[in-house]
């Protein structure tokens, strides 16, 4: 009993140890290679936040055993939206707050649409990445110069740093944990999340849960969407078009069941999106080819996702 | 008698409907723009192509979707699978036929050890699927260089495209997927999985093979599907960082579209008609020259629309009575 | 049990990769062998050669580390560059070239370079133009040198960036080359009497500016060619023209004077309904010429089969256009060489081993650069087999040794002297 406790707890801190053991075989072979290593860090935590703070929000969604496939497409209309915005006003705080509402109405519109009219959310983020899609090209050519929408860089050189955007991270997977942690709403969630027909018996409004995952998600996906703006002030069609498949990646990698329930963790987004980047720096020093290198990363996922998930297999398939 | 020709129109009215109704709005619009839908051969290739991979891509996603397992490989299947015939039957010479078998057990092949991977793993199938898209795109681009594969001075393997090698495509796979899926061990033991998978493996049935014989027909259905792509233009463009998962996305309307017409018929001929419906919106595309952000808009809302019809239907149809009943009141 | 399978198929899958990268990193040991070989070599040549006064001057015995840029990794033009610099620059000069992954938006970029930064490169070769304002701004911050390859910055951006020590400088096709390329690929087919054009605006839709240039200078050359009156929505100059494509974001259709434009495809949808646009303007009745402002035999290759139509594209020397041409589905190609950025790499290696080559005035160079233009395939054959050679491509180390003690007169004098016959002549 004792012996399978500890068991547990060690295999819930194997995504940790995952983000541990990359962080060493960054050191060492970085030391090895004389790379500038303290560069390399604050790189690391620059590169990584955007990820982190979508995919911490996202975290909500997944613990209902729902994803999100438009949340990419989610955080580039509310940069765009964003970047037009402070074009008009310049003001950063008006630009700010434009990309969290945005992205906090897709949200909304994802999940009424998907709890009013019956739909499987996946489905309905399905269509909603078209649109968002189309929309990016839309805003950009009525808005910007055909090509692009950009914020001057001047405006937000200020903010480029690592303390800002960590602080912005901190802040956010503060607010997360408490609301996930110590409120009733993230019970109800992984309640939801592992037994949707008990839960939903104990009086759990299914499309409430539903609605805050999707504006805790869209608070998420629009601090995102003004951090990509804050690092790269120049959106294009294709800004932040990896987001929505690195996030579930580093939700994954983080440790992060995808059926939701219990074993959901707000933490699991942050390790995964860092341990991602350490990934992609790593292999950076082996210099391969772009297809060698795909090939790497998409083995080592599958093992260290293996590993860090091996107490939670059962007799049969996942689905 | 009247009872059973009440039903039997109600299933050929059911069965027909999207698809004419998808025809009908499709000519309208067109002759309201001076267009013919159907002008040269061209646009009856572009149909029936359309028509032919949308339905094997919407088989291939919904074996495994329909078990609940989400496939993001498809598409890099496909990829991966035209890039070894491609590479193949150009250095060898070969014509297409061999290059169409060689795809399909190419893409079996693949299919098989995305599915080994999934079983031995154990991890939720979206994880591995993403590992092993990842990995499928990685190897074509390192086998061909990143140059892809092109055979545009082939006229052999280019030849290809017709209207009738395309309706021979569409048959075949028609009838070999009911046959697989309706007639054998394997195809009840899929069913019986799929409506409850703890009793169904209660009940004796391996999941194991059968899952990982799913992965490999959806791999052979994507191998025919690379075939299609690659000796429709010549060339096989290389994918990276999840660039090859778009195909999945043409799969989904048909797919809700196939779930729909199987109340009436066949769910594989739903799918058929849920291609052909989508091949209808695709030629309407290009002969009235639609923007592709607004393609993307209209493409959509139908799906959307079309959900919540489905999901709602007895409200839909209650509010249709009631007010028939309210009228015939008032009156 | 179940465990240890697992673990032996991933492993399995490692061991399968690995195996790859080891060959690479053999072919990599390799480089660095034939590196160091070579190096003494050219010391040795330089010994004999003009450069024998400066060479000793730039310490080669050190590893320089150069992060080039990419936003496209899969075209034949990208390919076409990566293996000159990988096979051939690579083996010759002490270098490891560091390449970014496929970059998608400026976000990718900065995050490209600041890898660069934490493994040592001392200079940056760009090939990718999100925000170029950006990456020269970031580089300077931190005293990386920074060049842009095959690509030309705006004029207020050349202005504002000019005296900025770091930045290197541009080698490329200037916007006007563009027009210029569209230009003269329309008039080639408008001398020999044709009428009857469609366009390709490839990522016109995205307003991607070389793309507009070109498609304008093959509307321009049309309207000249029009007759009285001919003019394209109203506009009958370059800067006209220019302006209705930038507020249209396509090319429209209709006649200009007595030439017509039967047909316009834009973008790479790549969807079932794009190839049917595709084939449908490959189909058009009467039409002759498809003029592409990029490939434009991959994607109208086989409709046109059988056909009098004739295809003509800009991009690169790959082997598939080769084949297209003797079969007869492209007709006209205007192609970057791929030794056209071996200049731009000797100004960067030069920038960072101390010794820069700045304009008379002291600024960074901004350079214009052209395509080779091949109108049958004998004269495809001919660009293509000293193009693709990795032991003696168009500018030889030998060539290129020349530019590391150039003052800028030389090297500008060099880079312009782009065409086949010149190079070859050198």
């Amino acid at each position: 009993m004792k012996n399978s406790k500890i068991k547990k707890y060690i295999m819930n801190l194997t995504p940790l140890l995952g983000l541990a053991v990359l962080f060493a075989a960054f050191l060492i072979l970085g030391t090895v290679q004389d790379i500038n290593i303290s560069y390399g860090l604050k790189s690391i935590l620059s590169q990584s936040v955007v990820v982190a703070v979508v995919a911490t929000g996202a975290i909500f969604i997944y613990t209902l055993g729902s994803f999100d496939i438009s949340l990419g497409a989610s955080t580039a209309v509310s940069a765009l939206i964003g970047g037009i915005v402070y074009n008009k006003t310049e003001s950063l705080l008006v630009m700010t707050l434009v990309c969290i509402g945005v992205a906090v109405l897709v949200g909304l519109f994802n999940s009424v649409l998907a709890s009013v009219f019956n739909l499987p959310v996946f489905v309905t983020t399905i269509a909603m990445l078209s649109v968002l899609n189309a929309l990016v090209l839309v805003l950009i050519k009525v808005n910007g110069t055909g090509s692009q929408i950009a914020v001057p860089a001047a405006a937000v050189r200020s903010l480029n740093n690592t303390t800002f955007k960590m602080v912005v991270l901190l802040i956010f997977v503060l607010l997360c944990i408490f609301v996930f942690s110590f409120t009733k709403i993230g019970r109800m969630q992984k309640f939801l999340g592992g037994n949707p027909v008990c839960a939903k018996l104990s009086g759990i409004s299914e499309k409430k849960m539903a609605i805050i995952a999707f504006v805790m998600s869209g608070i998420g996906v629009g601090l995102g969407a003004f951090l990509s703006i804050v690092y790269a002030p120049t959106l294009t069609r294709n800004t932040a078009s990896s987001v929505g498949m690195d996030v579930i990646i580093a939700i994954v990698f983080g440790g992060m069941p995808v059926s939701g329930g219990a074993r959901s963790k707000i933490y699991a987004a942050v390790i995964g999106a860092f341990s991602m980047t350490l990934l992609s720096q790593i292999m950076v020093m082996f210099n391969l080819n772009s297809g060698i290198g795909q090939m790497v990363k998409a083995a080592i996922f599958i093992l260290v996702v293996f590993l860090a998930t091996s107490g939670q297999r059962g007799k049969m398939l996942p689905r | 008698m009247k009872t059973k020709n009440k039903n039997i129109f109600k299933q050929i009215a059911g069965t027909a409907a999207i698809p004419a109704a998808a025809f009908l709005i499709v000519l309208i619009l067109c002759s309201a723009r001076g267009v013919k839908l159907f002008e040269t051969e061209g646009n009856w290739i572009l149909f029936f192509r359309a028509a032919a991979s949308v339905m094997l891509t919407t088989f291939a996603l919904s074996l495994n979707l329909n078990s609940g397992r989400f496939d993001f490989s498809i598409g890099s299947v496909s990829l991966l699978s035209s890039v070894i015939s491609a590479s193949i039957c150009t250095s060898l010479g070969l014509p297409t036929i061999p290059m169409l078998i060689i795809s399909i057990a190419a893409g079996a092949v693949l299919g098989m050890v995305s599915g080994l991977i999934y079983v031995i793993v154990k991890l939720p199938p979206i994880i591995v699927s993403l590992g092993v898209a990842l990995f499928y795109e990685g190897l074509a681009f390192a086998i061909t260089n990143g140059y892809g594969v092109s055979f545009v001075a082939n006229t052999e393997l280019t030849s290809f495209p017709s209207v009738l090698n395309y309706v021979l495509i569409i048959l075949f796979g028609l009838l070999i997927f009911i046959f697989l899926f309706d007639h054998t061990k394997f195809g009840y033991e899929y069913k019986a999985l799929v409506s409850g998978q703890k009793v169904a493996i209660n009940t004796g049935i391996k999941e194991v093979p059968n899952a990982i014989l799913c992965y490999t027909i959806a791999g052979a259905l994507m191998g025919v599907v690379g075939f299609i792509r690659a000796t429709q233009t010549g060339t096989i463009q290389m994918s990276l960082n999840f660039g090859s998962i778009g195909v999945m996305f043409t799969a989904f309307l048909p797919m809700f579209i196939g779930g729909f017409i199987g109340r009436f018929c066949n769910e594989k001929i739903g799918y058929l008609l849920g291609a052909i419906t989508t091949a209808f919106i695709s030629l309407m595309y290009a002969r009235l020259n639609v923007d592709a952000s607004i393609q993307q808009i209209v493409t959509a809302l139908i799906l959307v629309c079309f959900l919540i019809y489905l999901n709602n239907e007895n409200k839909v149809i209650e509010l249709v009575t009631l007010k028939q009943y309210r009228n015939k009141k008032t009156k | 049990m179940k465990k240890f399978w697992a673990l032996l198929l991933t492993a399995a899958m490692m061991v399968c990769v690995l195996a790859g990268c080891g060959g690479k990193d053999s072919e990599s040991d390799n480089a660095q062998g034939g590196s160091a070989g070579t190096e003494n070599q050219g010391g040795g040549s330089g010994a004999g050669d003009s450069g024998e006064d400066a060479t000793p001057e730039l310490d080669m015995s050190k590893t320089v580390k150069i992060g080039i840029l990419v936003s496209d990794a899969t075209s034949a033009e990208a390919l076409a560059f990566r293996t000159y610099y990988t096979e051939y620059i690579q083996k010759q000069y002490n270098v490891e070239l560091i390449y970014s992954d496929e970059l998608a938006d400026a976000a990718g970029e900065a995050a490209a370079i600041d890898t660069f930064i934490t493994n040592n490169c001392k200079a940056v070769i760009s090939f990718s133009s999100f925000d170029r304002a950006a990456q020269i701004e970031q580089c300077e911050g931190v005293g990386v040198y920074y060049a842009v390859a095959t690509g030309t910055l705006t004029e207020d951006e050349y202005e504002t960036y000019k005296g900025y020590e770091h930045y290197v400088g541009a080698i490329g096709p200037s916007l006007s080359v563009e027009f210029e390329t569209g230009y003269n690929m329309a008039k080639h087919y408008l001398d020999q009497g044709v009428k009857n054009f469609a366009i390709f605006g490839g990522a016109i839709p995205y307003y991607t500016e070389m793309h507009i240039y070109r498609a304008a200078g093959m509307l321009t050359a049309m309207i000249d060619a029009g007759g009285d009156g001919a003019n394209y929505q109203g506009a009958t100059d370059m800067g006209g023209v220019l302006g209705q494509i930038f507020a249209d974001g396509e090319v429209k259709t209709g006649a200009i004077g007595d030439v017509n434009v039967l047909g316009y495809v834009g973008g790479y949808d790549m969807d079932d309904a794009w190839f049917g646009k595709c084939a449908q303007m490959a189909q058009t009745a009467d039409l002759e010429v498809i003029l592409a402002v990029g490939n434009g035999s991959d994607f109208f290759g086989t409709a046109i089969a059988g056909t009098n139509v004739k295809i003509a594209s800009v991009d690169a020397y790959a082997s598939s256009y080769g084949e297209a041409m003797e079969a007869g589905m492209l007709d006209y190609l205007a192609g970057k060489f791929s030794a056209s950025i071996g200049p731009i790499f000797i100004a960067t290696y030069r920038a960072a081993l101390g010794s820069p080559i700045r304009t008379a005035d002291g600024n960074a160079f901004a350079l214009s650069q052209g395509y080779w233009v091949a109108s049958s395939a004998e004269e495809f054959n001919t660009y293509y087999a000293v193009d693709s050679s990795v032991d003696a491509p168009a500018y030889t180390k030998e060539m290129l040794d020349t530019l590391l003690t150039a003052d800028y007169a030389a090297f500008e004098s060099f880079v312009s002297k782009y065409s086949f016959e010149e190079i070859q002549g050198m």
